[in-house]
């Protein structure tokens, strides 16, 4: 994956964000966002994380100019927050469904296709593509108040990408999904960023976030706590972790000594686990080709399959 | 008819509503000034000067593409919405009509096509009218609630646009279910009609002119009031020098029939002060006078009342006037005179396409009653089916104006909210016309004495006469200048809710067999619904526009 | 049933409802409402209908139920009340406007509405006949809503039948809107032949000229005769259901001597329409006849005194019966006093006396010779005149004599003293010469000398009747 540089442009750019709700007298109620500066280089994969009513849906929101700040200013894309043009490069994946639940799959993905103005025919043909990228061609048809939650999602990402944006704007991504669904999810959020689109999303799985985003930015209180890149702010730096193939006992014995020697000790030696989410893929593809087999306590994994 | 109606001036019309829409905008624009000011402090005059800019942008931005996606999602959704569910209802109604409009005891046969006419107008306008309320008031909400309209307006989709959008929906759902029940109705109409009534489904072309009446010793009067309560008729007394005079203008060969004849039709009333011979009835007479000098002009033989009913009579033109009846037998009640050897168009008709008729009584002790519109010059007659399209285009006129004002309506109010505020306007708009002029007439011309509100709560307390003057002093000049700016808010408001009497009015033109007239009838219903279209679709902008739409 | 699969469960229930649906159609069947020979609604439906009829308490049982009626009541909702107070309101405003169309139709969707409220058939059905008639100028027009006032009370009556009200209310459209209007001469010809001839064919409209028993013949009757058989089918439904006329419309006694005084009517109209002979003195018979053996043989009763005791009597009642209905003196001084005044309500001696001269030929005669004398006059044939009024005269006068009562009754009076004057007439016209007089002793003196204080009402009525065009 890329490393954007320094010299990289700002794709968004907040400072002092403000959001205050008032009452119907005018007075204070809440202060949902307060003095938020943060910027989203291009290219990256850029996760707002907090818990329950930190403010990320309200930035997000306000990204989009579903709400009016009442101080600060945002810039995206070089355009401020409240001009309708910035939605011609961006895609926005809503954390519910709002999609008009009377129309089938096909009639959505055309009909916000001519929101942005394309033609017949290439609106026939990312119709298509999207369809068969998020698995839905099947029910195709289908009116999208007989589909369940996973299949709301998926049409909602569709039309999230109909515009094939520079920047993609996704609410909990991947809340709701299976481990399949999910999967797919992050395997389509890192395709997108090797296509060299920005991808901001605003998430509380936190697994999820570690595993695609770039940069990170914590929010508590409608207030930025914590900024910046995954690896730098995970990385322990206390301590090395190596990993080899298998050992004796008495080769960790030696090993232990060599790292007193250089003045370090030895805080945990164990094998290895496996990812859970590893397992159970493993276990739906296999379901999938050998269908009828059913699992008795006897069946152990013959090796620990390598990891993904 | 019983009725009768100005023909609009279009000139003055227009200036009239450029002033209202001037005041109008005056009005929203210090309103907007000062919120903004109260919300967002001193930034707020930049804010709404940005607001005026970016609408202005938004204008010129438009995309057909956009609007189209827009108007067609509204209009499937309606269909989803089972509103074609209307027609059900409606074939409902006109296979029972036939138990509701005869009932046991028949309808005379002069009006029978009348009543069917009238039910199947008004059935077509009362049934759509709800449905496209409710539709286009509920719309919009409607979307703001399940947050469907969230992520239409996170694509470039103007504000405009998808008001226009939805406006543009509704309307074409709207006609469309209009135009399915009017050919329905029409073929129910020609069908329930028998078929010795079918000749009363024709569209009469009226030429109608100004009325002025003598007295009975031969100056200028107002006509007798017989004491009938409602004041349209007036009436000239017979054997006198009493006369009703039209003067019509734009006389010319159009209204010639194919044999060359023009024709007279009247609907005069009649009131007897004696009873006279019964078996004979009133009679009148026409007299065709040039209008520059009546000297020169024709009487035509007498010609009998029909009362409530249409009375035809043809002219021959040429060098013999004649009077002759509806089948071409001269009328041979009195011999016309010798000046009848007259050319119609040469000597009676001015220079200026005008010309006069007088109608005289000729019973003594009789009177003949008649208002404007109960005589004119009947051109020939255009078909049913054109009449009957002019009042469909009447309801589609008002539909139109229904789904302007829900939408609009829609944007700043919930559902339920917006559908009272404009089934209330269309209401009063259609009945309530009578009882707000009545409110601001002024006293001299017949509107309430004795002040305004808060005078007259003073005057009922100090039971002071309503004549009398109030004493003066700074606090009666605070109450009458309190009730003027009151009285100023009710003539505003007269003023701008719709005059939907315009609507109402059609159908009584094709029931009783009249073309909708085009300056009188059809062009002003029309107006009214464009007057309101650009300041509906304004507010609807502004509002969506200004509106935080993720806060419910 | 836990241990029964899904499918069995659902034919149990199947059972279930078949089984229920046995006493349901036993008790909840609605009746057919097929009317009997004697008007009775028939007994049919199930339990509950027939309890209906029984009790007298459905709906059919007052009339033909109109279904549209039960729909739009229905549909209200249990809003009647406004939607009838706008109907009325629109109605009214309709009849300002004139427009009648407008007006009929409100009127009809009140009545379907409020069927069984009689006050609504009765104002509709008097507006319609009085008020709509006379707002428009030509007389068949006039004519025509008559009769819709008629038919539309003949449907009231259809609805509500056993209103004694409606019956009246009709009966009074044919004798007095009929009978005594200015237009009478019309109505009564156009009640025979209808103005609508491509319609009813030169003959009656028979919607409208029928009886309560049904049409009559294709001829149609008088309306005055049409009018008695309604008046009697009032009263008949008096008697039958115990349920009298609207306190305030009439006294019962005047009530019940309607059907035998429009046959007096009716003898009447014959003599003004210009028929004289058999028919009339049979007509003049006939209606002598019903009133003082039908109506004046009819127990009525009344209330007397402070204490309002009730008692019974009969008008024609001689000495012997009124003795023998009495039980003490005193009750039998309140039955004299009952059948004195009452007689003086219904004008019972008058009309006793009256139709008894008139029963007999030579009045009859008298009559004719007047009517053609008159014809004659019109005519200026002085000489031919003259001998059929003398003739007339003398025949008055006798009749006078036979009956002094009426020489008091304005008609008689009237007739006599035109046969007078009409004979004066003559005289000075034609047969006196220069400086001659009328003959001093002539029929009828002593009545043309009581009477001279009405003279210009004579004159007036004699120029009307044959010094002017008729009917100008």
């Amino acid at each position: 994956m890329s490393q954007p540089g320094a010299a990289a442009e700002s794709v968004i750019d907040i400072r002092n964000l403000t959001k205050v709700y008032r009452d119907f007298w005018g007075r204070k109620k809440v202060r949902a966002v307060n003095a938020l500066t943060l910027d989203v280089k291009k290219g990256e994969v850029f996760g707002l994380l907090g818990p329950n009513g930190s403010g990320k849906t309200t930035t997000l929101k306000m990204l989009l100019g579903l709400l009016f700040p009442t101080e600060g200013e945002i810039t995206i894309l070089g355009k401020s927050a409240s001009d309708v043009s910035k939605n011609e490069r961006i895609g926005y994946l809503p954390e519910e469904s709002y999609l008009y639940r009377f129309l089938n799959a096909e009639e959505t993905l055309d009909f916000y296709g001519r929101l942005f103005n394309m033609s017949a025919a290439k609106r026939r043909e990312r119709t298509e593509m999207l369809l068969d990228l998020v698995k839905i061609s099947h029910a195709r048809k289908r009116q999208l108040k007989e589909y369940s939650k996973g299949m709301t999602r998926r049409i909602g990402l569709a039309q999230a990408l109909i515009n094939d944006p520079d920047l993609v704007l996704l609410d909990e991504p991947t809340s709701g999904l299976d481990p399949l669904g999910n999967r797919d999810m992050k395997d389509l959020i890192l395709d997108l960023k090797k296509q060299g689109k920005t991808v901001l999303m605003c998430s509380h799985l936190l697994g999820d976030v570690q595993d695609v985003c770039d940069r990170i930015a914590i929010l508590y209180g409608g207030e930025l706590k914590v900024l910046g890149r995954v690896d730098e702010l995970l990385r322990s730096q206390d301590s090395t972790q190596i990993l080899s193939s298998k050992l004796s006992d008495g080769a960790i014995k030696e090993i232990e000594a060599v790292l007193k020697k250089h003045g370090a000790s030895m805080q945990k030696v164990d094998h290895p686990t496996a990812n859970l989410e590893d397992l159970f893929l493993k276990t739906v593809q296999e379901s999938r080709e050998r269908p009828g087999r059913r699992f008795t306590v006897d069946d152990q994994p013959k090796s620990p399959p390598a990891k993904v | 008819m019983n009725f009768d109606l100005p023909a609009v001036n279009l000139p003055y019309a227009i200036t009239q509503w450029a002033g209202f829409f001037l005041g109008f905008l005056i009005v929203v624009g210090i309103v907007s000034l000062l919120t903004s000011l109260s919300v967002y402090g001193t930034r707020g005059v930049a804010a709404l000067a940005g607001g005026v800019v970016q609408g202005i942008i938004d204008l010129f931005s438009l995309s057909p593409r956009r609007l189209s996606a827009l108007a067609s999602l509204t209009f499937k959704e309606a269909v989803r919405r089972k509103a074609l569910l209307v027609f059900v209802v409606f074939a409902v109604l006109f296979m029972f009509a036939g138990w509701f409009l005869t009932g046991g005891v028949e309808t005379q046969k002069d009006f029978q096509a009348k009543v069917y006419i009238s039910f199947a107008l008004r059935t077509m306008t009362w049934l759509l009218l709800p449905l496209i309320l409710l539709l286009s008031c509920w719309g919009i909400p409607e979307d703001i609630r399940q947050r469907s309209l969230h992520t239409v307006v996170t694509k470039p989709a103007r504000r405009l646009e998808v008001v226009l959008g939805r406006m543009i929906g509704f309307g074409m759902i709207g006609t469309l279910i209009l135009a399915v029940m009017g050919a329905v109705g029409y073929i129910w109409i020609i069908r329930q009609v028998p078929a010795s009534e079918q000749h009363q489904l024709i569209c009469r072309d009226p030429l109608f002119g100004k009325l002025e009446f003598l007295d009975r010793e031969g100056g200028k009067g107002l006509g007798v009031n017989v004491g009938d309560r409602l004041d349209f008729r007036s009436f000239i007394e017979g054997a006198t020098k009493a006369r009703a005079i039209w003067t019509i203008e734009n006389v010319n060969e159009s209204i010639l029939h194919s044999n060359n004849c023009f024709q007279l039709e009247s609907r005069f009333e009649a009131f007897r002060t004696h009873k006279g011979d019964f078996k004979r009835t009133t009679y009148f007479q026409y007299t065709l006078a040039n209008p520059d000098n009546p000297a020169i002009n024709v009487p035509l033989s007498l010609i009998k009342i029909d009362e409530f009913r249409n009375n035809a009579n043809f002219v021959t033109v040429g060098p013999t006037i004649q009077l002759a009846d509806a089948e071409g037998k001269p009328l041979s009640n009195a011999a016309p005179p010798a000046e009848a050897n007259k050319d119609f168009f040469k000597d009676l008709v001015s220079k200026d396409g005008k010309i006069q008729v007088q109608v005289a009584c000729i019973d003594p002790g009789q009177y003949v009653g008649m208002s404007r519109v109960d005589f004119f010059f009947r051109k020939p007659d255009k078909p049913f089916a054109v009449g009957y399209a002019k009042s469909l285009i009447g309801i589609e006129s008002l539909l139109l104006l229904v789904v302007f004002l829900g939408v609009a309506a829609s944007t700043f109010v919930k559902g339920p909210v917006a559908t009272f505020l404009t089934a209330c306007i269309i209401l009063v708009g259609m009945f309530g016309q009578g009882f707000m002029d009545e409110l601001i007439k002024a006293p001299e011309i017949g509107g309430f004495t004795g002040g305004g509100v808060f005078e007259s709560v003073y005057r009922i307390v100090t039971h002071m006469n309503p004549t009398t003057e109030l004493p003066a002093g700074p606090a009666f000049f605070i109450m009458q200048w309190v009730d003027y700016l009151l009285k100023l808010y009710l003539w505003s408001v007269r003023y701008y809710i719709p005059n939907c009497e315009h609507f109402m009015r059609m159908p009584e033109f094709v029931a009783n067999g009249f073309d909708v007239l085009w300056a009188e009838s059809l062009l002003p219903a029309m107006l009214v619904t464009l007057g309101f279209f650009i300041p509906c679709v304004f507010i609807g902008y502004f509002s969506l526009q200004s509106r935080e739409l993720e806060s419910k | 049933m836990n241990s029964l699969t899904s499918q069995q469960r659902k034919l149990v229930y199947l059972g279930g409802i078949l089984l229920l649906l046995i006493p349901i159609i036993y008790f909840g069947l609605p009746s057919g409402g097929k009317k009997t020979a004697d008007g009775q609604t028939q007994s049919s439906g199930g339990r509950l209908a027939q309890l209906r009829q029984q009790y007298d308490l459905g709906e059919s049982n007052l009339g033909d139920v109109d279904p549209s009626s039960v729909t739009m009541n229905l549909v209200l909702l249990g809003l009647r009340g406004i939607a009838v107070n706008q109907l009325w309101i629109q109605m009214d405003a309709a009849k300002d406007k004139k427009d009648w169309t407008s007006m009929l139709e409100a009127t009809q969707s009140i009545v379907k509405l409020q069927p069984h409220f009689e006050k609504v058939w009765d104002f509709n059905g008097w507006n319609l006949a009085w008020n709509t008639s006379v707002e428009w100028d030509a007389v068949p027009d006039r004519y025509y809503w008559v009769k819709e006032g008629g038919k539309f009370m003949l449907q009231g009556v259809g609805r509500n039948e056993k209103s004694t009200e409606l019956r009246f209310r009709a009966a009074t459209i044919y004798q007095k809107k009929i009978g005594i209007a200015d237009e009478s001469i019309y109505f009564r010809k156009y009640f025979r032949v209808d103005p609508d001839t491509e319609r009813w064919k030169n003959g009656p409209d028979t919607d409208f000229n029928t009886g309560p028993e049904g049409p009559y013949q294709a001829e149609g009757k008088d309306n005055y005769l049409v009018a008695s058989d309604w008046y009697q089918a009032a009263v008949d439904n008096e008697q039958r259901w115990k349920i009298p006329l609207k306190q305030g419309t009439l006294d019962r006694t005047a009530f019940h001597s309607l059907p035998a005084r429009c046959l007096f009517d009716y003898a009447q109209g014959l003599q003004k329409d210009g028929q004289f002979g058999e028919i009339t003195r049979e007509a003049w018979a006939n209606a002598l006849d019903s009133w003082i053996n039908k109506f004046g043989r009819e127990e009525l009763f009344s209330v007397f005194g402070a204490n309002a005791i009730p008692v019974k009597f009969v008008l024609e009642a001689n000495e012997e019966e009124i003795a023998a209905m009495a039980s003490t003196p005193e009750q039998e001084a309140m039955i004299r006093n009952a059948i004195d005044s009452f007689q003086k309500i219904v004008n019972y001696r008058y009309w006793r006396t009256r139709g008894m001269a008139e029963a007999e030929p030579e009045t009859a005669q008298a009559h004719r010779e007047f009517f053609e004398a008159g014809e004659a006059y019109k005519q200026q044939k002085w000489r031919d005149a003259l001998p059929l009024v003398e003739s007339a005269m003398k025949g008055f006068e006798s009749m006078l004599a036979r009956y002094p009562d009426l020489r008091i009754e304005d008609n008689t009076i009237e007739e006599a003293m035109l046969a007078v004057l009409m004979w004066n007439n003559i005289y000075k016209l034609e047969i006196l010469g220069e400086g001659e007089s009328l003959p001093q002793e002539f029929p009828l003196r002593t009545l043309w000398q009581e009477n001279q204080g009405r003279m210009p009402e004579i004159e007036r009525e004699f120029r009307l009747r044959y010094l002017t065009q008729a009917g100008q």
